[in-house]
């Protein structure tokens, strides 16, 4: 097993040495070239057989252990390559819902087309249904048409990451305000050409636009595109939601530990390295650092033992969003006014030593996925116990 | 082999959590009982020869129950004692130190000098349980010896300190004359084993610390659930919940690198960082079991102070946490 696990470091290993990409954090300074370079390095994995080790074994580099799928992750995070962002949600969300959801048709019909670089999007979040995602009132109805019924779409969704470069869309809908919230909803997959799609990147304060807009007006998604019984949508997000557990948080804390030399090197071009309260500092972010990383691993640990319990993603999550705030401040207070001048951004980086960039990116990992403040409610009531929330509230 | 599951049920046992500072007797006779006094020992030397992680697992333990026998400090003298190249009766040093024979050793800095004639003067601070001691395990420059509290030399004088669950004392030595039979160590030799000795105390202190950290973080957690303000039970209200949550992420991220750390070969200031890093989580949870307690954490009949205490002399065992993030900071700035 462990030998097994060896070959297969040393054999990524050695691929990386000559596959991975060097330039990218130059070649990436705007976000259409960002987007091709992810393209290609996705191609590149594809073919190598390392994008989709989660996958079933009949897909090609697929079948690998957890255990496997660490090694992976480890090599790209110590080889410094790019990360994986724009196919994502493809190969993690719209895999896994497909997979465990989704019918034979539709498996057959998008999963392939995954491997050759289909984007999917998802859409999830809406303006008034961010932390709360039971309140979606994007709104779908059943309508007649020659070639077969429809859902008719009307809405608006938020916070879909890269939805302007998606192919498809995961997409989750209200068909029924009845009842339980979470029992009106339903679960589709829809075609970003259709018409009435149009989607609007949201500008980040830091210059990137990773997440979009998109708006849905009288948009037509045929019957067969729904994913599980209408109104079990709630049960299907669930499985989109639980695709990726532990192995992003893992590959981001090594990331950034690999990263703690920024800091370093912009406390010696400070002419700071004698400051005996900023090699402190720098220390306990080190410290910080390599125990989200230790984090990280016994939450994976935990997991491929089967002992994963209620909460302890939120504390992988928490643990990992704060100590970023804490680095990304480290080098924003020591390169000083060198980090007020705005220099171009690497997208899609988190540890770039762009400091100003790097602190706004920091606040991503503390709202979005389940912001910190939801994550500590999970924390205390499903971890610790402590009493939910009333539902009812009144003045 | 014992498995470590094992290990840490036999010790959650030995020190239950229900009853905190047991009697330092007490506690002690469970240790020898149990056989933890060779937890780390060789098994040429008749120890279970188990490795830090057992050690751990004891240290830890004996913090949740705020335990006051001295395991950490007969650990570390024990193995001071295993690894000498050249103590006279060196077996049966080990014998007596593994049946409960007790060697103390300073856990600070002191300012003992060796004169020109050979003669020890000075003083030691910080030196714990030495009134069950036979011995001190003294390190001066270039030099590990073992020196006899009985001796017409050597004064010992109990300090009270503000930790209930520990008894200091000063050592003070008037031209003591080193006896050759008792030298540990010397130069290359006493170097390295004032490495390991570091290593030994701060990994205990970590331990100790999380463990203490954990009890304390579960006391407060169960009294948020069962004390009622406003017709609600505290742990009700989110600004609380939030706060216990911040604290638990604190005390999991340290327990992580604790074990992961424990289980490689880490260098000493590695160790001294994962130090620094448990001790202040245990000072932040317990400076927070306090204020979440409200006035009944402020007397002296409930425990939050006995944790408090014992976690702000933790802090200071073994180098503070601003020493140790100083060197970690110092190291990763000369690559």
């Amino acid at each position: 097993m462990t030998q097994a696990l060896d070959t297969l470091r040393n054999e990524i290993r050695d691929w990386l040495v000559s596959n991975a990409p060097s330039d990218w954090r130059i070649s990436a300074s705007t976000h259409e070239a960002f987007v091709a370079q992810q393209r290609a390095w996705f191609a590149k994995l594809v073919e190598a057989g390392f994008a989709i080790p989660h996958w079933p074994d009949r897909w090609p580099g697929g079948g690998r252990s957890l255990a496997a799928q660490k090694v992976i992750y480890e090599e790209l995070a110590r080889a410094d390559a790019p990360r994986l962002l724009l196919t994502f949600v493809s190969t993690y969300h719209a895999f896994a819902t497909l997979q465990e959801c989704g019918s034979a048709a539709q498996q057959a019909r998008y999963l392939p087309a995954i491997l050759d670089g289909e984007v999917w999007c998802q859409g999830f979040s809406e303006p008034n249904a961010g932390s709360d995602l039971a309140a979606i009132k994007t709104r779908a109805w059943r309508e007649s048409r020659p070639g077969g019924d429809v859902y008719v779409v009307e809405g608006q969704k938020v916070w879909s990451t890269m939805a302007q470069y998606a192919d498809r869309c995961l997409l989750l809908v209200r068909t029924s305000s009845e009842g339980a919230r979470q029992a009106g909803l339903t679960y589709l997959l829809m075609d970003m050409k259709s018409p009435g799609v149009s989607v609007r990147p949201i500008h980040q304060i830091q210059g990137d636009e990773e997440f979009a807009e998109i708006f849905l007006d009288k948009v037509e998604i045929p019957l067969t595109e729904r994913v599980g019984d209408e109104g079990a949508g709630w049960a299907v997000a669930q499985a989109t939601l639980a695709s990726e557990r532990g192995l992003t948080l893992m590959e981001l804390a090594y990331r950034m530990r690999g990263s703690m030399f920024r800091i370093a090197n912009q406390v010696r071009a400070a002419g700071l390295a004698d400051d005996a309260g900023i090699q402190r500092e720098l220390g306990r972010v080190a410290c910080d650092v390599d125990a989200v990383c230790a984090l990280a691993d016994a939450f994976l640990a935990k997991r491929m033992d089967g002992r994963e319990a209620a909460g302890d993603a939120s504390v992988v999550k928490n643990a990992y969003s704060r100590a970023l705030r804490s680095w990304s401040d480290l080098g924003l207070r020591v390169a000083g006014l060198a980090a007020q001048y705005r220099e171009p951004i690497t997208y899609g980086e988190l540890n770039s030593g762009n400091w100003m960039a790097d602190f706004m990116n920091s606040y991503a990992w503390t709202i979005a996925g389940g912001s910190e403040e939801i994550q500590r409610n999970i924390i205390a009531e499903r971890m610790l116990g402590m009493p939910r929330e009333p539902k009812e509230w009144q003045l | 082999m014992i498995a470590l599951d094992e290990l840490r049920d036999a010790a959650a046992k030995a020190f239950p959590s229900g009853r905190l500072t047991p009697p330092r007797t007490e506690g002690w006779e469970t240790i020898i009982e149990m056989g933890w006094l060779g937890i780390e020992l060789a098994e040429r030397d008749g120890g279970l020869e188990l490795g830090r992680e057992a050690s751990a697992a004891v240290h830890y333990e004996a913090g949740r129950s705020l335990a006051s026998a001295p395991l950490a400090v007969a650990l570390a003298s024990l193995k001071a004692v295993a690894a000498s190249p050249m103590l006279a009766d060196r077996a049966n040093w080990i014998e007596r130190l593994t049946t409960g024979g007790f060697v103390s050793q300073p856990l600070f800095p002191h300012s003992v000098k060796l004169a020109n004639d050979g003669m020890l003067s000075g003083t030691v601070s910080g030196v714990p349980e030495a009134d069950m001691a036979s011995h001190v395990l003294l390190q001066t420059e270039g030099r590990c010896d073992l020196v006899p509290l009985g001796d017409g030399a050597v004064t010992v004088i109990e300090r009270t300190t503000w930790d209930p669950s520990r008894k200091f004392f000063d050592v003070h030595l008037d031209r003591y004359a080193l006896n050759p039979d008792l030298v540990v160590a010397l130069d290359e030799d006493a170097l390295k084993i004032r490495e390991m000795l570091s290593d030994s105390l701060l990994m205990a202190v970590a331990a100790d610390s999380l463990g203490g950290a954990n009890a304390v973080f579960t006391m407060t957690v169960d009294y948020l659930k069962t004390r009622h303000q406003f017709g609600r039970p505290l742990a009700l209200f989110q600004a609380l919940k939030h706060r216990v949550a911040d604290l638990k992420v604190r005390l999991e991220a340290a327990d992580a690198l604790y074990w992961a750390r424990a289980k490689d070969s880490s260098n000493l200031t590695e160790i001294g960082g994962l130090k620094a890093l448990c001790s202040r989580a245990y000072r932040d949870v317990v400076e927070e079991a306090i204020q979440l307690h409200g006035g009944i954490g402020l007397t002296g009949e409930y425990p939050c102070h006995l944790f408090f205490k014992r976690a702000m002399l933790n802090c200071q065992i073994g180098g503070d946490a601003d020493q140790w993030d100083g060197q970690v900071g110092r190291e990763l700035l000369a690559l």
